[in-house]
């Protein structure tokens, strides 16, 4: 087990580091001239030639006829910066942002909380929801509820997450008034923060754009989880079981169930991951304060090192997301142990 | 007789492939022998009658080729103008209703008032009516008449953009609905002659953007309204001197009691409008009228003169037979009652209102002619009416008053040639790799399938925003389609090269391969000859069901803003914005609709892709 988490996370080092150059080789493909723009206020007073001069002294200070790698070396802080010590992404240095006129760590503190917080909350409810409803299905396929839960189903994975926040926002906050439309607290708030009402004001705030989220991802996983189910029902060793007179409770909690959680486990990866993606369309549509809001708001006035910052952010969860999957696939499958 | 039978028994053997299908997929009826029960059936066959015995996939199919039909078609009738933006026609929710004159005043019109989406009308009797998209503001509607006004025995009406005119036959000047803007704050002199009577006898009534005017018999002319937007004054030198007077969008010309035309405004020759034609200064003129930005000069042998920013063809007027002796502007059109009882309209046709029908142009019995904004209304000889112009919107308008059934359609091609091409750009990737890995395996399928984990890992969405962003900010919209169509391609193969590499495990070792490899045919002819046909039922499957989430990537990246720019609809970009609670309650059209299609094309294409997979899977059968 110990050298297979060594090797993935070997691996995810080397995914991280690929990644995050693409990135930035994206990033430079943008053309800006931070040497020119801060020297343009001078240009007048300054002589042609004199300002050639000065220019190409500027851009060798902040090293942007470097090569790129070099740049991106830097940045990353693998090498000494430019003052002569190691100041990069590695050291917590994210980059200064241009829009909020601060370094992007500061900025994006709160947004984060937020987002690892709805994006939580939503994987915890829709995966409690739709593993024994798939499981319920896949044993009782066939019947009524199976049907109807199959017909619903196909409802949650074809409508874009966008038009279900509108159809929400309709019924619960416009006809039934009873989460609020937008924001991530209530304005003009008198609670401290960290008390226990920001908390409850928080969650009241919340509470729909996590409602979405876990419903928007119900028809997916559902239909994911039920034909595992059924694919693992149907097998040998299934049959030999109930032939031994084993419970039915056995046959489908023991043993059928632990080898459906396999494909399951694989798919919660690619799900997971589109669900902090897709909380950037929930952030937007519901005006939080989190990452994707602060992302989009980034792209818009192409304040890249606050863009670069985020995507990093992305990133480094989908890395995460992928290790642990890695993981748990160990633990529940002994094969995966014994074979890398 | 048997020459008939002759005739007879072939035919009942040459039923067509077709029919036949149809009876067996659709009729469910069998040809199956029974006397011999061994009948084999191709698997292609069984694949068809399997999708089409599940209902819920022959409704998807129905459905999407319904809606591709209109997107693909619908284009055509409803053309997309891009620069399109009509301030009268913001927010009008989906109607039908703006030239139906209620029952009650059929037959007994006397007077009618083209507002922008509504009408106002009087009967015989001075009863006043209101039909069409009444409501100018959020609470301000022109339906809601005010009482004196449904009592008065009324004699004239006007309407405006958002406020109404009545008069009485007491001279009773009375003004309803929008009143914020000054609307009903009349004159000193008004109020006098009102009082008075003198100079009181109201021969015409005009109401335009927020502004009104009364014209007394005697040539006094009374303006009232809100100034700011709108030349409202007379000189001194008119006043006592006017026969009738026309609006423009800002300013009015007057018909003088001498036959000559004269802008009498207080801007005098500072307006475009000034520099009238000479032949209406010769003091032959009979008639005028005014679109928002032009004016027309009708003369007494019957021939019309245009000035002002003819922009929109309202000076192409056709060949006319006989003599015109009445003319009406709309917004971007005119209509003329010619002296035979007919009627022409020309100028701008977007809704269709320069478009008269024959039985107006050649039935010669019209006896009057009201005309206003995008609605026409011809009184018959014998009191019937007809109507044509604007008369709604069935799918409503959106912030810019274009129609939201032109942009669904629209929207909807975009949506789907996106989609498509992403979806054959990701295969065409997905089957090279995939075939590549799975055929070869080794140190090719480890490489590939690392470069797939990589794609695969990247948070999809946000590496799509950051692309359109970069290398889109670049582009026009044409090329961003492009990008767009090329960045999901990139992005969205790694489930199908994962899907056709572990069929490509299983197929490398069947015989045929073998025997292939034995007869020494190349490998590149092996992968794609060879075992692809084989790989091909599934790979459609898996097409089908990319292709809605393509869609649905595609709508979403719209959405956010960083897909498909507006002002080119897509049924992503229609939604942005609507996520506010007036617009989610008071104008739900301009969610409501898109949403439906989309989400309708949407489930049928994963309809049809799920009902293919049962299908194609012989173990469906059995479950």
């Amino acid at each position: 087990m110990g050298k297979y988490v060594l090797k993935r996370l070997v691996y995810i080092v080397i995914v991280f580091f690929v990644i995050s150059f693409l990135m930035y080789a994206l990033y430079n493909l943008i053309p800006t001239d931070p040497a020119r723009a801060q020297l343009e206020p001078m240009r007048q007073q300054l002589k042609p030639e004199e300002y050639i001069r000065m220019y190409k002294q500027l851009r060798k200070e902040m090293g942007l006829d470097d090569h790129l790698v070099i740049r991106y070396a830097r940045w990353m802080g693998i090498i000494k910066g430019l003052k002569g010590k190691f100041d990069g992404l590695l050291q917590g240095n994210f980059g200064y942002s241009q829009t909020f006129k601060k370094p992007v760590v500061q900025q994006i503190s709160e947004p984060m909380k937020n987002t690892i917080f709805i994006n939580i909350f939503a994987t915890i409810a829709a995966l409690g929801i739709t593993l024994p409803l798939g499981v319920y299905c896949a044993v009782h396929k066939g019947k009524k509820f199976d049907t109807t839960v199959q017909t619903m189903s196909i409802l949650g994975y074809s409508l874009p997450i966008f038009i279900i926040s509108l159809i929400f926002m309709y019924f619960f906050v416009v006809r039934w008034g009873i989460f609020p439309l937008m924001g991530s607290k209530t304005p003009n708030a008198t609670y401290e923060p960290g008390s226990w009402e920001a908390f409850v004001d928080k969650v009241y705030h919340i509470a729909l754009p996590v409602i979405v989220m876990t419903f928007a991802s119900l028809g997916g996983m559902t239909r994911y989880v039920r034909s595992s189910m059924i694919e693992a029902l149907g097998t040998d060793y299934i049959r030999t079981a109930r032939a031994k007179g084993l419970r039915e409770k056995v046959v489908i909690y023991s043993h059928a169930w632990r080898n459906a959680l396999l494909p399951i486990i694989t798919s919660i990866l690619a799900w997971f991951l589109g669900i902090f993606g897709g909380s950037v369309i929930i952030e937007n549509t519901f005006s939080l304060n989190g990452m994707g809001k602060l992302y989009w708001t980034g792209l818009n006035t192409l304040d890249f090192e606050l863009v670069l910052a985020i995507q990093m952010f992305y990133t480094v969860v989908s890395l995460i997301g992928s290790l642990l999957i890695d993981l748990s696939y160990g633990i529940v499958d002994p094969r995966v142990r014994v074979n890398k | 007789m048997s020459k008939k039978m002759k005739n007879n028994t072939p035919k009942k053997k040459k039923r067509s492939t077709l029919a036949r299908w149809f009876r067996q997929t659709v009729l469910r009826k069998h040809d199956i022998d029974y006397d011999n029960p061994e009948v084999i059936e191709t698997p292609l066959k069984i694949v068809a009658q399997n999708f089409f015995a599940k209902k819920t996939a022959v409704f998807g199919v129905v459905v999407f080729l319904l809606i591709l039909l209109v997107v693909l078609i619908g284009p055509y009738f409803f053309k997309l103008n891009l620069g399109e933006h009509e301030q009268t026609l913001i927010h009008v929710p989906p109607s039908n209703n703006m030239m139906k004159i209620p029952k009650e005043m059929h037959g007994r019109i006397s007077d009618i008032a083209p507002g922008t989406t509504f009408g106002i009308g009087v009967d015989v009797d001075g009863k006043v009516y209101s039909w069409g998209h009444t409501r100018v503001t959020e609470r301000i509607d022109l339906k809601d008449i005010p009482d004196e006004v449904q009592e008065a025995d009324l004699k004239m009406i006007a309407a405006g953009m958002d406020h109404a005119v009545a008069l009485d036959t007491n001279g009773k000047l009375m003004v309803w609905g929008n009143t914020r803007r000054s609307q009903a704050r009349f004159t000193p002199d008004m109020e006098k002659a009102q009082k008075s009577g003198k100079n009181w006898n109201i021969v015409q009534l005009e109401a335009g953007m927020q502004v009104s005017a009364a014209l007394d018999e005697g040539g006094y002319l009374y303006l009232w309204g809100n100034r700011s937007n709108f030349d409202l004054g007379i000189k001194r030198e008119y006043q006592g001197n006017i026969a009738k007077i026309a609006f423009m969008a800002n300013e009015y010309i007057s018909l003088l009691k001498d036959g000559n035309v004269a802008y009498t405004g207080i801007k005098g020759k500072g307006s475009p409008f000034s520099k009238i034609p000479d032949e209406l200064l010769q003091g032959k003129t009979v008639d005028i009228a005014a679109t928002d930005r032009t004016c027309a000069g009708l003369t007494e042998d019957g021939k019309v003169y245009f000035w002002g920013r003819l922009e929109k063809g309202e000076n192409e007027m056709p060949e006319i037979d006989s003599k015109i002796i009445k003319i009406e502007g709309g917004r971007f059109h005119y209509s003329a009652l010619l002296e035979n009882g007919n009627v022409v309209s020309w100028g701008n046709n977007d809704y269709n209102q320069a478009k008269a029908p024959a039985q107006v142009t050649s039935g010669g019995n019209v006896k009057e002619l009201y005309v206003g904004n995008f609605q026409n209304y011809a009184i018959l000889e014998n009191g019937e009416h007809v109507t044509w112009g604007l008369s709604g919107f069935p799918l409503g308008t959106d912030n810019f008053g274009r129609d939201m059934l032109v942009r669904i359609i629209n929207g909807g091609r975009v949506t789907m040639l996106v989609g498509a091409i992403a979806v054959v750009i990701a295969t065409i990737i997905g089957v090279i790799l995939g075939g590549l890995a799975g055929y070869f395996g080794g140190t090719v399928d480890i490489v590939i399938m690392r470069i797939s984990e990589v794609v695969g890992g990247l948070p999809f969405i946000p590496f799509a925003m950051i692309l359109s962003a970069v290398i889109g900010s670049r582009l026009d919209p044409t090329q961003r389609m492009y990008l767009i169509m090329i960045v999901l391609g990139i992005l969205s193969w790694v489930g199908t090269c994962r899907l056709v590499r572990a069929q490509f495990f299983a197929q490398r070792e069947m015989e045929y391969v073998t025997a292939a490899k034995a007869m020494g045919i190349r490998e590149g002819a092996i992968i794609f000859r060879h075992i692809l046909p084989n790989v091909f039922s599934l790979l459609l499957v898996s097409m089908t069901l990319d292709f809605a989430t393509s869609m649905l990537t595609e709508s979403t990246l719209s959405y956010l803003g960083f897909g498909i720019p507006l002002p080119t609809p897509t049924w992503g970009n229609l939604l942005t914005g609507a996520n506010n609670s007036i617009i989610i309650q008071q104008y739900w059209w301009r969610w409501v609709f898109p949403a439906v299609i989309f989400g309708m094309c949407t489930i049928c294409i994963n309809l049809i892709g799920d009902g293919l997979r049962d299908a194609m899977d012989p173990k469906s059968t059995e479950r």
